[in-house]
This record gives C-alpha cells, sequence and structure tokens, in this order.
C-alpha cells in the first residue's frame, strides 16, 4: 500500500524526520558479502598452493639474498660496517594444540577400488582428517552410487547424509553436492562429492538410496539444485512461495524482506495507520521497502 | 399417614427433582475436583492447589482466602477447591463459538440432549427404599407429607434407566456430525458405534439382577439383591459386576475407552468445536453419566443403601443397642459412600492404564463381554432356580 | 447412496501429539490410513544459515536449540566436528566428563520420550513418574553449567569448567536410586496388556527400510541392526567404556520400547564407569583466542538419543566462520520413515508411530 492511498490521521499530520531512521535495505543483516574465495577442500589444490606457497618463500629468499648482496657491496664501496645477514624466516610456531589436518594421498582400499572401478570418471581421491573423499564426474554419479551400494568389497549400504554448499567465487563450477556413506557392516564412512554448475540436474539418489528422497528436497529447497527422476521435487522447510534459496551465499541473513512486518492482510489500512502513527511517535521513519 | 392432593405431590415431586439437581451439581463438581486431587495422588503431585485466575475477581478473593485457609495444616490440602466455582464461572463467560459451516439447530440441540438425557436418568433412581424424610407439621402447604428416595418409583425403574441413558448418544453423534468438522465427525462415529455395541453387554449384565429379584423397580431390585442375596449380591454376580463395570466405562466414555474423545488422536473428538457452556454441558454430563453407572453399581451389585453384607442386616436388627440401630438400617449416605467409591475406582483406573484402541474396543465388547455376559445371565438363571 | 469416501484430515500442525508443530496430510477410508504426508518446516529458523555468519564458538549455542530435549549430545557433536575440523586433542578427563554427561542427556532424553509416548497412548501416570526422574538430571545440568535445559555444556577444545564439587554425591545419589525408577515404570508398562495391545506388531519398520530409509537410532537397533556410533566409530570416551547395544528384532513399537528401556540400564552402567575411571588432568586444550580454519571439510557423526546426529562443516581459509554448515538430524531423517510405518494402520497407530520415532520438530525443520 503506498503512501497516497494511506488515511492520515488528522492529529498526527507528518512522520516526523526523527533522529533515527530505520530502512530495511540498509540494514547491516541485509548486505551480502559473497566469499572471494573457494573453499573446496582438495588434494591437488592444496599441493598446488603448498608448492606455490614454497616457491614464494624460496623467491622472497633469494631476493632477500641478492638484496643483501647488492647492499653489501654497496657499504663496502662506502666503507660503511658490513648490514647484518638476512635470516631465512621460520614459520611461526603457536603454542597451542591445534594440528591442522591436512589433504593426504589416498592410501584406503576403498578409494583405491572405486578408482579401479569407475577409471576416468574419478576426478579426485584423497583422505583429510580420517576421512576418505572421492569426486566423480557430475555425470557419472548414480554409476558410482550404484558401485558403493553393490559393490561386494565397498557394500555402503546407507545414505546417511547428502547435502551441497555453493560457491560463488568458483569458476566451472557452482555447487558442491556431498553424499556421506555409511558401511554399518563394515563400520567405514565415504563421501561422495560431485561439483555441478548453475542450472545443471544432477541424477536423483534416490533410486539407489531412498533416504535421499528429503535430503534432496532439503538441498533444492535450500540452495536450488534440481535433481532429476526425483519422485517429487518439491519445497520442504520452506512455503511453496518462497522467494530464493536461503542457502545460497548471495541470500541475505534476514532474508529478501518476506518476513518485514506485512500489512497485506491489512484491506482497511488499520494496522499500517497504527504503525506509522507509533513510529511517528518513537521518531522512527518507517519505510516499508518492496521485495527485491 | 395424610394422603397428598394432586397439587401437593407435584410439589414434593419438584422438590424431589430440586434435590436430585442439587445433588447432581454438588456431587459432579465435587467428582472433577476429587479426579484432580487423586490423580494428583496417584501421579505424585498435588494436584490443583489454586485458583488460575490471580488476584482479582470473584476466583482471586477465594483464592487470597483458601490461601490463607491453606495456613491450617490440613486445609491445604483443599486449597483449589475454589477452583470449581472458577471453571464453572469461566465455561458461562466464556465466548461461545459457532463454526461457520455448523448445522446451527443440532449444534446447539446437541449438548442439551446429552446432558438432559443423563439428569434425567436420576428419575428412576431410588437413593433409598420408602420414606427418605417427612416434612415436618408446621412446614406450609405439604407438613407432615413424606418425601420417597427417588422422584418416580415406577415398575420399570430398569428399562427407563437403560432407554433414557442411550438418549445420550444422539448427544455425542450429533455434536460430532453439527461441527461439520472431521475430527468430531470421527469422534461421533466412533462413539456411535462404541455406545450402541457396549449397550448390549450392559443390558445383558443388567438382566442378571432382574432375574434374581423378580423386579425392574430400582428399589424393590437393590432391596432384594441387598437383603435377599450373600454379601450384596456380589458374590453370586461378581462376573456380572466387572462385566457392568467395564461396559459402564465405555458407555461413560472413560479411559481406557475414552475413543469418542481420545486427545491424543482426535484433539477432543466430537467436542472439539464447542466451547463455553455448551462444552460444559458435555463435561457435566459425562460426569453426571458416571455417577449414574456408579449408582447402577451400588444399587444392584454393592447392596445399595444397605450397609452389611451376607443377609446380616435382618439377623442383627434385633440385637443392636438403640444408638447403633441405624447400622442396620439403609441409609443414603451408605449409598453415596458406595457410589464415591465406584468414582473412586473410575479415576483410579485412568491413572494407571492406557487407552484402547478403537479396533480392540470392538473387540472387547463382541468377542469377550458379551459372551461373558450370556454366561453370567445364565449363571444368575441357575442361582434363581436352585440357591433362591 | 452408499458413497465410499475417503477423507482428508491434516493431523496437526496444532494437536495434541504431533510433539510440536508436525502437519501430517493423512487420507482415511474410515480410521484406516491409506496415504500419509508429513509436512514440516513450521519450525524453521535457518539454523545453519545463522551459524554459517557467525563464529565456530558461537555457533554450539544453535545446536542447542535444535533438539532441545538432548542439547548435551548436540554439544558434543558440535564440539567434536569442530574439534575434528582444526585437529585438538581433548584432554582425557574432559573426553570422560563429556561422556558422563551425554549419557546423563540420553537418559533425559529416554524419560522425556517414555512419558511422551505413554501418554500418547493413554498411560497418563507414568508421564510424571519420568518427569520427576528427569528432574534430577536437569539439576545436575544446572549444577555443571548453569542451564538446565539449553546446556551449552561443551566448549571447543574441552571443557569450560570442571565437575563443580559435590558432583559425584549427585551423580551416587541419582545412580542409586535410577534402577528402582526404572523398574516402576516397567511394573506399569511392561507386562500391561493394553500397552502391549497398543504397541505389539504396531508401526512395524524392517531392517532393510530402515537401513535403505537412512534410519538410526533405537528404531533400527529394534529391527536387529546393532548399528550403534559409539560402537561403531568411536568417539568422546566409549572405546574405554563397557556396555551392550541392545537390540530387538520384532521391529515394532514395544521392541523400540525394550530397546530404549535397556539403553536407560546401559547408560547407567556408562556413567558409573565414568565416575569410577574418571581421570585427572586438564579439562581445556590449548587453543588460540580465535580459531581460524584451513580448507577442509569434515562429517562427524555421534549417536544421540534419537539417532546419529552428523555435523558437516566446511572451513574458508582464515575464517572465523564455518563456510557452510549442515547439521544431519536424526529426527529428519526418521521421520520419512513414517508413510511407510503408518500407512494401512488406524489413526491411533500414527500417533504411537510418531511416538516411537522419537522426534524433535526443533530439530528437523533447524
Amino acid at each position: 500500500m503506498s503512501d497516497e492511498t494511506l488515511p492520515q490521521p488528522s492529529e498526527t499530520p507528518e512522520a516526523p524526520a526523527g533522529p533515527y531512521v530505520y530502512d530495511y535495505a540498509a540494514s547491516p543483516q541485509r548486505q551480502i558479502v559473497l566469499p572471494k574465495t573457494v573453499p573446496l577442500p582438495s588434494l591437488v589444490t592444496y599441493v598446488a598452493e603448498v608448492k606455490a606457497a614454497a616457491e614464494a618463500d624460496e623467491a622472497k629468499w633469494q631476493k632477500q639474498q641478492a638484496d643483501f648482496e647488492v647492499a653489501k657491496a654497496k657499504a663496502e664501496a662506502e666503507g660503511k660496517d658490513a648490514p647484518k645477514p638476512p635470516v631465512r624466516a621460520v614459520p611461526r610456531k603457536d603454542d597451542n594444540d591445534l594440528k591442522t589436518p591436512w589433504p593426504q594421498e589416498a592410501q584406503d582400499p576403498d578409494l583405491l577400488h572405486l578408482q579401479d572401478c569407475l577409471g576416468g570418471k574419478v576426478e579426485e581421491i584423497f583422505e583429510q582428517a580420517g576421512e576418505l573423499t572421492c569426486q566423480v564426474s557430475k555425470e557419472s554419479l548414480l554409476e558410482a552410487l550404484m558401485l558403493c551400494r553393490q559393490d561386494a568389497e565397498l557394500n555402503y549400504e546407507m545414505l546417511a547424509d547428502q547435502t551441497a554448499t555453493h560457491y560463488p567465487a568458483a569458476t566451472g563450477f557452482a555447487f558442491s553436492v556431498v553424499y556421506h556413506l555409511t558401511s554399518i557392516s563394515r563400520r567405514k564412512r565415504l563421501r561422495l562429492r560431485i561439483l555441478v554448475p548453475e542450472g545443471f540436474a544432477p541424477e536423483s539418489a534416490v533410486a539407489v538410496y531412498p533416504s535421499a528422497n528429503w535430503m534432496e528436497r532439503e538441498i533444492y529447497d535450500m540452495l536450488g539444485i534440481r535433481f532429476v527422476n526425483h519422485p517429487d521435487m518439491t519445497r520442504i522447510l520452506c512455503p511453496e512461495d518462497w522467494e530464493g534459496h536461503p542457502l545460497r551465499k548471495d541470500y541475505p541473513v534476514v532474508g529478501w524482506g518476506q518476513r518485514d512486518i506485512s500489512f497485506r492482510e491489512d484491506r482497511g489500512g488499520r494496522l499500517e495507520m497504527i504503525a506509522m502513527q507509533k513510529a511517528g511517535q518513537l521518531g522512527i521513519n518507517l519505510k516499508q521497502p518492496k521485495a527485491e | 399417614m395424610p394422603i397428598p392432593t394432586l397439587s401437593q405431590s407435584i410439589v414434593i415431586t419438584l422438590i424431589q427433582c430440586l434435590l436430585v439437581v442439587v445433588f447432581v451439581f454438588v456431587v459432579v463438581p465435587l467428582t472433577v475436583f476429587a479426579e484432580r486431587k487423586v490423580l494428583g495422588y496417584l501421579q505424585q503431585r498435588l494436584g490443583s492447589t489454586r485458583v488460575a485466575s490471580g488476584h482479582v475477581g470473584i476466583t482471586g478473593w477465594m483464592n487470597r482466602g483458601m490461601w490463607k485457609w491453606g495456613r491450617i495444616p490440613v486445609l491445604s490440602y483443599w486449597r483449589g477447591i475454589p477452583g470449581l466455582v472458577a471453571d464453572i464461572l469461566k465455561l458461562i463467560l466464556k465466548e461461545d463459538v459457532i463454526p461457520a459451516k455448523a448445522d446451527k439447530f443440532v449444534f446447539f440441540i446437541a449438548p442439551a440432549l446429552s446432558m438432559v438425557s443423563a439428569v434425567v436418568v436420576f428419575a428412576a433412581v431410588s437413593f433409598v427404599p420408602g420414606v427418605f424424610f417427612t416434612f415436618p407439621k408446621w412446614f406450609p402447604f405439604v407438613g407432615g407429607l413424606p418425601v420417597s428416595g427417588g422422584i418416580a418409583d415406577i415398575n420399570v425403574g430398569l428399562l427407563w434407566i437403560l432407554g433414557v441413558a442411550s438418549v445420550g448418544v444422539y448427544g455425542i453423534v450429533l455434536a460430532g456430525w453439527a461441527s461439520n468438522s472431521k475430527y468430531p465427525l470421527l469422534g461421533g462415529l466412533r462413539s456411535a458405534a462404541q455406545m450402541v455395541s457396549y449397550e448390549v453387554p450392559l443390558a445383558i449384565s443388567l438382566l442378571a439382577p432382574v432375574v434374581l429379584s423378580a423386579s425392574l423397580n430400582f428399589a424393590e431390585m437393590s432391596e432384594r439383591m441387598a437383603v435377599g442375596l450373600p454379601f450384596w449380591g456380589l458374590v453370586p454376580q461378581v462376573l456380572g459386576f466387572l462385566i457392568y463395570l467395564t461396559c459402564g466405562f465405555a458407555e461413560t466414555n472413560r479411559l481406557p475407552f475414552d475413543m469418542p474423545e481420545a486427545e491424543n488422536e482426535l484433539v477432543a473428538g466430537f467436542h472439539t468445536e464447542y466451547s463455553g457452556m455448551k462444552f460444559g454441558f458435555f463435561y457435566l454430563a459425562e460426569y453426571i453419566n458416571m455417577t449414574v453407572v456408579a449408582a447402577l453399581a451400588a444399587g444392584f451389585f454393592l447392596g445399595g443403601p444397605w450397609l452389611l453384607p451376607f443377609g446380616l442386616q435382618g439377623l442383627l436388627n434385633p440385637y443392636l443397642p438403640g444408638f447403633l440401630s441405624w447400622f442396620g438400617e439403609p441409609h443414603a449416605i451408605f449409598f453415596a459412600v458406595k457410589i464415591i467409591f465406584i468414582l473412586f475406582t473410575y479415576i483410579w483406573v485412568r491413572g494407571t492404564i492406557p487407552r484402547y484402541r478403537y479396533d480392540q474396543v470392538m473387540s472387547v465388547a463382541w468377542k469377550y463381554l458379551i459372551p461373558m455376559a450370556l454366561v453370567n445371565l445364565l449363571l444368575a438363571a441357575l442361582v434363581r432356580c436352585f440357591a433362591v | 447412496m452408499f458413497k465410499n469416501e475417503e477423507m482428508e484430515v491434516n493431523l496437526g500442525p496444532q494437536h495434541p501429539s504431533t510433539h510440536g508443530v508436525l502437519r501430517v496430510k493423512l487420507r482415511l477410508d474410515g480410521e484406516t490410513i491409506t496415504h500419509c504426508r508429513p509436512m514440516i518446516g513450521y519450525l524453521h529458523r535457518g539454523v545453519e544459515k545463522i551459524c554459517e555468519n557467525q563464529t565456530f564458538f558461537q555457533g554450539q549455542v544453535w545446536t542447542d536449540r535444535m533438539d532441545y530435549c538432548s542439547a548435551v549430545a548436540n554439544n558434543l557433536g558440535w564440539a567434536e566436528a569442530n574439534e575434528k575440523l582444526f585437529g585438538i586433542t581433548v584432554p582425557r578427563r574432559a573426553q570422560y566428563i563429556r561422556t558422563m554427561l551425554n549419557e546423563f542427556n540420553r537418559l533425559a532424553s529416554h524419560l522425556i520420550w517414555l512419558a511422551t509416548h505413554a501418554l500418547d497412548i493413554g498411560a497418563m501416570t507414568v508421564f510424571l513418574y519420568a518427569f520427576r526422574e528427569r528432574e534430577d538430571i536437569l539439576d545436575m545440568n544446572e549444577a555443571f553449567c548453569g542451564s538446565r535445559l539449553t546446556t551449552t555444556a561443551f566448549r571447543i577444545g574441552g571443557l569450560r569448567e570442571d565437575l563443580p564439587p559435590g558432583f559425584e554425591k549427585l551423580v551416587t545419589k541419582f545412580l542409586a536410586k535410577f534402577p528402582s525408577c526404572l523398574e516402576e515404570y516397567e511394573n506399569l508398562l511392561s507386562e500391561n496388556r493394553i500397552w502391549k495391545k497398543r504397541t505389539v506388531g504396531v508401526a512395524k519398520l524392517s531392517a532393510e527400510d530402515a537401513i535403505a530409509l537412512g534410519v538410526t537410532g533405537p528404531v533400527l537397533r529394534a529391527a536387529g541392526v546393532p548399528y550403534d556410533i559409539r560402537k561403531a566409530f568411536p568417539y568422546a570416551a566409549y572405546a574405554e567404556m563397557d556396555f551392550e547395544v541392545p537390540t530387538k528384532t520384532e521391529a515394532d513399537t514395544y521392541a523400540r520400547y525394550l530397546v530404549r528401556m535397556e539403553e536407560m540400564r546401559q547408560s547407567a552402567r556408562i556413567i558409573q564407569q565414568c565416575m569410577d575411571g574418571m581421570p585427572e588432568g586438564p579439562v581445556m586444550a590449548k587453543l588460540p583466542k580465535i580459531l581460524r580454519a584451513e580448507v577442509n571439510e569434515v562429517y562427524h557423526a555421534t549417536e544421540a538419543p534419537k539417532g546419529e546426529i552428523g555435523y558437516y562443516l566446511v572451513g574458508e581459509k582464515g575464517s572465523g566462520n564455518p563456510y557452510r554448515f549442515h547439521v544431519r538430524a536424526p529426527g529428519f531423517i526418521n521421520l520419512q520413515a513414517l508413510p511407510k510405518m503408518a500407512e494401512g494402520g488406524l489413526i491411533a497407530d500414527i500417533v504411537a508411530a510418531i511416538g516411537t520415532l522419537d522426534i524433535v520438530l526443533g530439530e528437523i525443520d533447524r
């Protein structure tokens, strides 16, 4: 309802420009700070990063030494005292109990078996923090799940969890979908991972693991990834007419404004009038924002 | 003894009706209170100890008063009594909501039907055989006239009771239907099936006392069952008593047979949509029905107003000293005590056992209770042939 | 004239026996359920989104509010998932105290389950008996961390405080009386014929279905699958504890009742062992003031009273917030099995089925 149609009470002609103006759109909770990095755990990336860091370190050291040589030569030429030789920086050791688990080469027979069976469809296998991760190509997901379920050596009976993560800063993909499989008989856990771009609909896991039903509905609801061949691809936690997918990184914490005070049901404008009156008395400028 | 004129007898009957209504409206709230307290005792808590309305109004005043009384150790347990008044006040003052799509007339008539049929049953219940009390001579208009222990001492008292009591089921069914809502409808359907089913074993189990006492008059039946049979008729009729009590639980929708209003399945069953005093009528009717069932059980199986079992009344009376003569006489107080005991049993059972499922309730009625009631009837007939 | 119509009934979201705001759409043929569809989300608060915008320490407060009946178990899972993410080794004394409190929490949660389940079926006295013992456990929570229900009991890396003085006395007193209390409940229920009629053979869920639907916890164990994460993937101090995983093969409501009752006995045993073998030492690992993650993802599952509660965390390099936080709530996954359990039964059976799944909507909707 716009301000023109609002019946203005005669006692309080205009909401005074109070000291405090609350603008919904400008509230800090509604500001989106998109992540700049892609925190996708991966052995390849890690190795590359470590290598790059070591190279940078080495380059820095070389530069320091070269600078020192130059400075030394200069000092000798000028007859001054020689400058202190540079000391190679040792990584600072914190006095705490943190032992960060880094990605490691896959040693586990399950991962190796998966790679043997799937061959080139496996994009990456590694272990981190004692957990096995196998990243397969997004097209061969169902095949990998079938293998995990039915292979006698793997025999992962239960899909314990399935979820997805939004990586807006990534190139080539937008989401990672992870499947946490549990083998009850062998007491093992495995994480299957696929990377999907925006708009891609991966195959639903319901045919292999019926427990994926609600979890995929939740992923669709929260992140907007649709699954092909899902029996009931509807929203589960949010109402059916909800706009947007809340767990995406470009969704503000307080939402797009669906939950702001809405007077849509207020046909006579009575509630809005009272609210405006009260807000005016308190010196708050209640400006109704438009949902983006 | 003077013979009353027509107008006098009408006045006396009205007085009797008033007494019964007063009895009902005293016993029912007290039963509600007892239910709270006894359940509290069974569940290791205090039960109600205050009126929730706090510090304002009549109830607040009562609350404060009772709180003061509660400083006296014994009385502290009864602090919740004003809650009864508060409950009734609340029911009367509460907004009476009628669902938009309800059948207004039937919706309105259903609680009345339930309530009326429950109260009218008392017409044939005789609290004490013969004369209850006599008006003193100075009393205007009806001075010197006796007041009998029951309103209508009719020959077909039992038929009246059974007939009128089964009208009560209409109240529930119509309430469920008229609400035009799904849970009440389910509750109404359940109650129709359940009450019709349980009428059968209930009636058959009451036929045994009829056979044994060769009468349908409530006073005569209770007298013959109490005096003519050993141990109030409870010994030859122990099976009948248990069947009757079970059916009575089902007829009054009490746990473990509270299908029509199973609150964990059907929210509140047939009275989900009712509020205010309409709901209050259902509530009262349930407790009045409980009292009726308890009165019948006490009258037929527990010796009615007679205290002494084993037919000792007649034997002992000549030897009792004067101040103990009430001991062998029938008295309404004994009757009331037995009713209260059975009411306590209701609450006791409610606090102890879970609820049956709907189909199990039906199977209990048709598979077990009816055959057992028939066997019991046969037993009674045998006792009648050879023992009495 | 005699039409055979199916009736559609909404069980909830405001209904006495849906344990919160669960809504189940039922299609009824008379009283028989022909179709059942649980609809959730009425309590959705976006815990995952909120935790992604808070630091690792702050997130724990939200885990309390998910399954508010077993807040300590949720805290334990959260703390351990973070410890896995950062590679923290927790001192042994802290592990023991965590184990003990977790088992107390299991008792409290099972007691509340017993109370509400019995009340659903109509046995109202057990409700208050069970709450009596739960009260003692809440008192112990209060003695340990100051709050009773939403505890926030643990910290990442250990505990904030050691046990308060006199705590052992409380525990000993509780353990001395608890077995007799359990017997009291069982006297009221185990051999009660109506209780058996209402529960035996009701809401069956076979082991194959349960595994396929991802059902965990007592519901799975009552189907004969001895899958208990405390044994299968030991965490905290469970590797050092001697306890059994009770299983039954009947896979019905009664079997789940028996399994949970036996679990309570085993929990009492574990608490006793924790008290007896409590090591000395610090209760907190040395940590920096602000935890900054590396790129890492962990999925850590623990055995909550209701089943497997898993925390999935993704860390971002140098960030104090989790990049992605996800909870595998046991109730959410277990509730999927409701149509399988309820269809073909009566209305009264779906009440028993909801009760036996032991759901808490705060955790399902998050």
